[in-house]
């Protein structure tokens, strides 16, 4: 902690919203920045900053273009009059920066309005918390004179370019540091052209006091009807047709099951009629949105978990049933292949082969108990040294520091 | 019979509604038939005289007009009908000023026939029996197929009140059958084909499959048209080193698609196009060698008929009402739903069929869609259920 007391630096960290108390990678970011000497102003891009007070954090929300033609205008004029009397270095410095970048004047004012409710604090970092919240702010930081970080997590990364097509184009020409959540995001951000130095990987955490079970996982057998569990956001990305489509499989082999799927998500008709035709509606239960200490509870009373995602950025829901002692069976997407070590803390499959999946939950069935408790006790080990919550604030800690 | 014609009220909520509605509402006027039109309008259509169209804009000077208008009417000369169904719009909550503007004008018109196109909305208009119109159902896709079973209120919506429609229209046996699970009386209930205007069609000719073989699909980016089997059966075509492109209409927004896509490796062989207008759609697939339908279910796909009345070969997963109108290997092909493999072998078993033995399937193809799915056939069957309802209560 001497360390800090030399240089208090303060972050500001750019995010959609407030974290919910969900929300335990940015909340543990804060809370762990903190602890570690460092401020942190949260700037908001959405919502209002309702709960300043839960963070202990200083919250600052961005102004809100809408309403009526007239309204938008009155508040554009506003806060480039605010901007260019409050931060006028840093505005002039903003439009010099998007003019060489080719916008147009139009364009740059615009950027500005949108942008300058960042320049009122002085910063020694900007970190967006999200790869899209830089889009259209990539001069900020050189504008304040800060250091810029960009987080990406997944979906950022590989579906936002989709939709929005080379919207990083203008990002990755810029000086940042960028936080990864695997080994292969990292690998994926080189190879669109980014320094190996200028990326850093660190991986989700969980709260391993919370997620912890007892010696009765062990002594669990797989010989009466198995349980098997996913928690998901009800997306396609995380390729529960695929899934329902292997159980499937499992009927048809006369394997009696019980499948648990904890979300909510706009898919859920998409999901029920899927089982319903595959004809395993009455083996499943789709609970809705739980709560964390149910989510516990229900883990405490599964035995195997699935994760087939199409696309994992790494899958905090995995270390939280690696942790409490589940077999783990997950996809080959992304970060999946790091979050479990294949054979070793369970088992990956290639993705969108539900054949393959189905065939996979058979084998460890099959597997001795002795086998599966190894598994499983090398999986509780390794999530409880590599995915807590003080190694990633340590981490992050680190980042800073790069 | 009645002596005056019958006054029909085809109900979609919106006008002008989707094509295959408006070809109904038009083949209905010009067989002699009384439509009314109620709903929001979007488009002031030019429909012929025997069209009455009774729409408010989206905009509340128009809906404040519509509702004064008609408020006044039923309280001049309909004082207790209208009293009487305040008092049901009363019990069943409906009380905004939104519900008024949309009963009101209905209970003005009265029409001997309320004709509902979309079931989620039939307890908004069950109480019309209550004022001596009849209620015919029609039985679509979505609203039959899928949305009942995962969304239990629907579902027990549909039992409540089935049993209570005078009529149903059926676009294919199978939606009827399907409808009788949630108490549709299966006599009431008329398997009425879409129809299609056929006047231009013309007969297939012999031609060669391209070179590189054409696989195309056309449809809405929704998950019930089983794109991802598609797209996994082109993984599957590609790892056999089959040469084939496949384009998908409509497919363009879709990040699951796109992203499918570049995750199998298919940039060069899939293309996802956004919609086009009708003209384009038809010149794609005459150019196409096969058009691919992967939908989990259907009632029947309308894509399909216009594909096969072209005289395109036409591959279709075996769902909803697709065996009615698809024979396996006589006018088409037939495959299981959710199944890639099924898919990709199939199509590698077109790609190899003779050019003949093509040209026989895309004419008995186009033939049965002579035999089945003609617009006067369409108009023909919906004059029929009109005419039951009336007669069966009357």
């Amino acid at each position: 902690m001497a360390e800090s007391k030399k240089h208090k630096q303060r972050i500001g960290l750019v995010l959609s919203a407030v974290p919910g108390y969900s929300e335990t990678f940015f909340r543990n970011k804060i809370v762990g920045l903190q602890e570690h000497g460092f401020e942190v102003v949260l700037f908001v891009t959405d919502g209002p900053a309702s709960k300043q007070a839960v963070l202990d954090c200083q919250v600052i929300s961005g102004p809100h273009f809408k309403g009526s033609v007239l309204k938008v205008f009155v508040i554009s004029i506003f806060v480039l009059i605010k901007a260019v009397l409050w931060a006028p270095v840093k505005s002039f410095r903003h439009i010099q920066f998007d003019r060489a970048d080719g916008f147009s004047v139009i364009q740059s004012l615009k950027r500005l309005t949108q942008n300058a409710f960042l320049f009122y604090k002085h910063l020694d970092w900007l970190h967006f918390g999200f790869g899209m919240l830089a889009v259209g702010r990539e001069n900020v930081a050189q504008a304040i004179q800060a250091r810029m970080a960009v987080s990406f997590r997944g979906f950022d990364l590989y579906l936002s370019p989709l939709k929005h097509f080379n919207c990083y184009k203008l990002l990755y020409k810029k000086s940042v540091c960028y936080h990864v959540l695997s080994k292969a995001m990292k690998q994926d951000l080189i190879l669109k052209g980014i320094g190996e130095q200028n990326i850093k990987v660190i991986s989700p955490a969980i709260d391993v006091s919370f997620f912890k079970t007892d010696v009765n996982q062990f002594e669990k057998s797989l010989d009466y009807s198995v349980k098997i569990l996913t928690v998901a956001r009800l997306h396609w990305i995380k390729g529960l047709e695929y899934t329902l489509e292997a159980l499937a499989e499992l009927k048809r082999a006369g394997i009696p099951f019980h499948y648990t799927l904890i979300g909510t998500g706009e898919e859920r008709e998409r999901l029920v009629f899927a089982a319903h035709q595959l004809d395993v509606l009455d083996s499943v239960t789709f609970t809705g949105r739980l709560e964390q200490d149910i989510i516990r509870e229900k883990l405490t009373a599964a035995d195997i978990y699935l994760q087939y995602s199409i696309q994992e950025g790494f899958g905090n829901a995995v270390l939280e049933a690696q942790a409490m002692g589940l077999l783990c069976v997950v996809s080959d997407a992304e970060g999946l292949q790091e979050n479990v070590l294949q054979g070793q803390t369970g088992w990956v499959v290639p993705k969108r082969q539900p054949k393959l999946l189905a065939a996979q939950i058979m084998g460890l069935m099959k597997l001795p108990d002795s086998e599966k408790a190894v598994i499983k006790q090398q999986a509780i080990t390794r999530v409880q040294r590599e995915f807590h919550l003080a190694k990633q604030r340590h981490e992050f800690v680190a980042f800073y520091k790069l | 019979m009645l002596k005056r014609p019958l006054k029909i009220a085809i109900y979609s909520g919106e006008i002008p509604s989707t094509t295959f509605i408006e070809r109904l509402i038009r083949g209905v006027a010009n067989s002699g038939t009384e439509v009314v039109l109620f709903g929001a309008l979007y488009k002031k259509p030019t429909y012929g005289p025997r069209v009455k169209v009774v729409g408010y804009r989206h905009n509340q000077l128009s809906k404040f007009w519509h509702l004064l208008r008609f408020s006044i009417l039923l309280a001049l000369f309909k004082r207790q009908e209208k009293k009487r169904l305040d008092t049901w719009l009363k019990e069943t909550h409906r009380t905004t000023l939104y519900d008024k503007v949309k009963y009101y004008p209905v209970l003005w018109y009265q029409p001997d026939v309320f004709h509902i196109q979309w079931a989620k909305g039939l307890d908004d208009w069950i109480w019309v029996q209550d004022f001596n119109m009849k209620l015919v159902l029609s039985l679509r896709g979505a609203h039959i197929n899928y949305s009942p079973i995962a969304d239990e209120e629907l579902a027990k919506m549909y039992q409540q009140y089935f049993s209570k429609v005078d009529g149903f229209h059926a676009v294919s046996k199978a939606i009827g059958v399907e409808a009788q699970k949630y108490g549709a009386v299966a006599a009431r209930i008329h398997t009425i084909y879409s129809g299609l205007d056929l006047s231009s069609m013309s007969s297939p000719q012999l031609k060669p499959k391209n070179k590189v073989f054409q696989l195309i699909s056309v449809g809405r980016p929704h998950w019930i048209k089983g794109y991802t089997y598609a797209l996994d059966a082109c993984k599957l075509l590609k790892d056999a080193g089959f040469d084939f492109e496949y384009t998908i209409v409509g497919g363009a927004d879709a990040i699951e698609y796109q992203y499918q896509v570049h995750d199998l490796g298919l940039e060069d062989q899939v293309h996802l196009l956004g919609q086009q207008d009708f003209e384009t759609v038809q010149t794609l697939i005459q150019e196409a060698d096969l058009l691919l339908l992967p939908s989990i279910e259907e009632g029947i796909a309308n894509v399909v008929l216009e594909a096969m009345a072209l005289g395109i070969l036409v591959l279709s997963t075996d769902c909803g009402g697709m065996d009615e109108v698809i024979s396996p290997d006589i006018n088409g092909f037939l495959v299981p739903i959710r199944d890639a493999q099924a898919m990709a072998d199939t199509i590698l078993h077109i790609q190899k069929l003779p050019d003949s033995t093509c040209l026989e399937i895309r004419e008995r193809a186009q033939a049965k869609i002579g035999e089945q799915h003609t617009e006067v056939q369409m108009v023909a069957g919906m004059q029929a259920l009109y005419s039951s309802v009336i007669s069966n209560n009357r």
